[in-house]
């Protein structure tokens, strides 16, 4: 299991900024729904390895690109499958 | 020349066309591909459509020269975004001025917010060739001026407005500018930056090359607009009042998404094409049927005779016809598009003495070809001669 590092952002424009701004570098990212156990005020969140945290914090910082807060989560790399499928059918 | 009917469009005032060739698939790959909605969490292709809108937002940014894109704000049109600003600025017991070339988009919002006494407003006189009277405009501050409206260039006469001075008055006398630049963006150069422009009505669908339903608000740094419409953002949902991050704070509500895909090739096919070269070709038609028209015997002028003073839009009368009659045999006889009337500016017809009876406005544009205007020269000859 890898960990991984999300940013999230106060809103859609900014994290579409973000996604501009680190296009120009060589630095690794994602952009992807922001998991269940952070909660942010935009539902789209950045998630990179945390070792370029750092390194992503100091660029969007130059660009002037607000972030909302910074988590490290423990997670497999596929995103949550729903689990009581069946359940939900029977009922 | 009866008989050879085609279909000549002289209307780009009012909407252009053509359009470039990429607008036209613009939307519909948006909607077979991307449909995803903007700024609502969801999958891939909502962050697909969030680009869309984003690269939009920048492109115009880029074309108006203001530094940062969330100063953009999408709406459905330049008459929503000039409602936004009037609405979003203004308190009770303002003063705001306002020029006699204003369109109604800005004189109906203004006689509404003065019918339910909530301002006061003063018109600003033009010439007959529609330039502003900076004199009475000096003398028309007041303390509590808030707001100066200026119309880049006239929808009726084209004439273009001299707004880096206006600016200068205004700002010294401590109000704010809103430009309209439905006529203008898209063909003369704006730089919000250098022109110190507080406020830049826009809309897609004329000199940008996009579709109708299309347009935006520009609003600089530092200035906060009243949301006027408020809803959905897509971000900080908890909350139960608008946020105030730019542009969600002005734009609650779905995007015309594929109306913006739309808008980018336009804004794109400017910046490829360079708008001095657009410039330089609308000029040079505006010129050529300028100067043709000008031969017939029977029709009077009301533009500038300097292109460089205007727009590409020139308005005609000609004598013993009504221009509604005039248009109307234009298009049945000869498959030329135009526009007759007041054109929704009656105070401008005012001031170029064209009101009530208003005018025939012709609108040459970027794809327009000047065999298009040797034919509606022709057409004006013919009925001319006809009518003495």
């Amino acid at each position: 299991m890898a960990n991984y590092c999300y940013l999230t952002f106060p809103t859609t424009y900014f994290v579409l900024r973000a996604e501009v701004v680190l296009q120009e570098t060589n630095l690794s990212f994602k952009l992807l729904p922001v998991p269940r156990s952070i909660s942010s005020s935009c539902g789209t969140a950045l998630r990179c390895s945390c070792a370029d945290l750092d390194a992503i914090k100091n660029a969007l910082q130059k660009a002037a690109v607000e972030i909302e807060g910074c988590f490290e989560l423990a997670e497999k790399e596929r995103p949550n499958r729903p689990v009581n499928r069946r359940k939900k059918m029977e009922s | 020349m009866k008989g050879n009917k085609r279909n000549l469009y002289f209307d780009n005032a009012a909407t252009s066309w053509p359009k470039p060739e990429p607008v036209y698939g613009a939307a519909e790959i948006f909607m077979r591909q991307m449909s995803g909605n903007p700024g609502r969490t969801g999958s891939t292709r909502t962050i697909e459509a969030d680009r869309l809108v984003y690269q939009t937002r920048a492109a115009l940014a880029r074309l108006f020269h203001a530094p940062d894109p969330s100063r953009i704000v999408f709406a459905l049109n330049a008459t929503d975004a000039l409602n936004m600003a009037i609405k979003g600025i203004i308190e009770p017991g303002d003063h705001v001025l306002f020029t006699a070339m204003e369109h109604n988009s800005v004189l109906r919002p203004l006689g509404g917010l003065k019918k339910a006494g909530l301002i006061s407003a003063t018109m600003i006189p033009c010439s007959k060739e529609g330039a502003t009277d900076l004199d009475f405009l000096e003398k028309a501050f007041k303390p509590r001026t808030r707001l100066l409206i200026v119309n880049h260039a006239s929808n009726v006469c084209g004439t273009i407005a001299p707004i880096d001075e206006l600016i200068a008055i205004a700002h010294r006398r401590g109000a704010f500018v809103l430009v309209d630049a439905a006529q203008s963006a898209g063909v003369l150069p704006i730089d919000v930056q250098a022109s110190q422009i507080d406020l830049l009505a826009f809309t897609g669908h004329k000199g940008l090359l996009g579709p109708a339903g299309t347009g935006g608000l520009y609003v600089r740094p530092g200035l906060d607009l009243k949301p006027w419409r408020e809803g959905g953002t897509g971000s900080f949902s908890e909350m139960d009042l608008q946020p105030e991050s730019m542009p969600e704070r002005l734009e609650a509500g779905t995007l015309n998404s594929p109306g913006l895909a739309g808008l980018l090739e336009g804004v794109k096919f400017i910046e490829e094409m360079g708008l001095d070269q657009i410039r330089n070709r609308e000029m040079e038609l505006y010129a050529y049927l300028r100067d043709k028209l000008s031969r017939i015997p029977g029709i009077e002028l009301y533009s500038p005779e300097d292109p460089s003073r205007c727009a590409a839009v020139l308005s005609l009368v000609m004598k013993d016809i009504d221009c509604g009659e005039l248009g109307y045999i234009l298009e049945s006889a000869y498959g030329i598009l135009c526009r007759t009337g007041l054109h929704c500016a009656p105070m401008a017809h005012r001031a170029l003495g064209t009101f009530p009876e208003g005018t025939v406005r012709l609108s040459p544009g970027y794809f327009t070809r000047k065999e298009d205007i040797d034919y509606l020269y022709g057409a004006l000859e013919e009925i001319a001669a006809l009518k003495s």
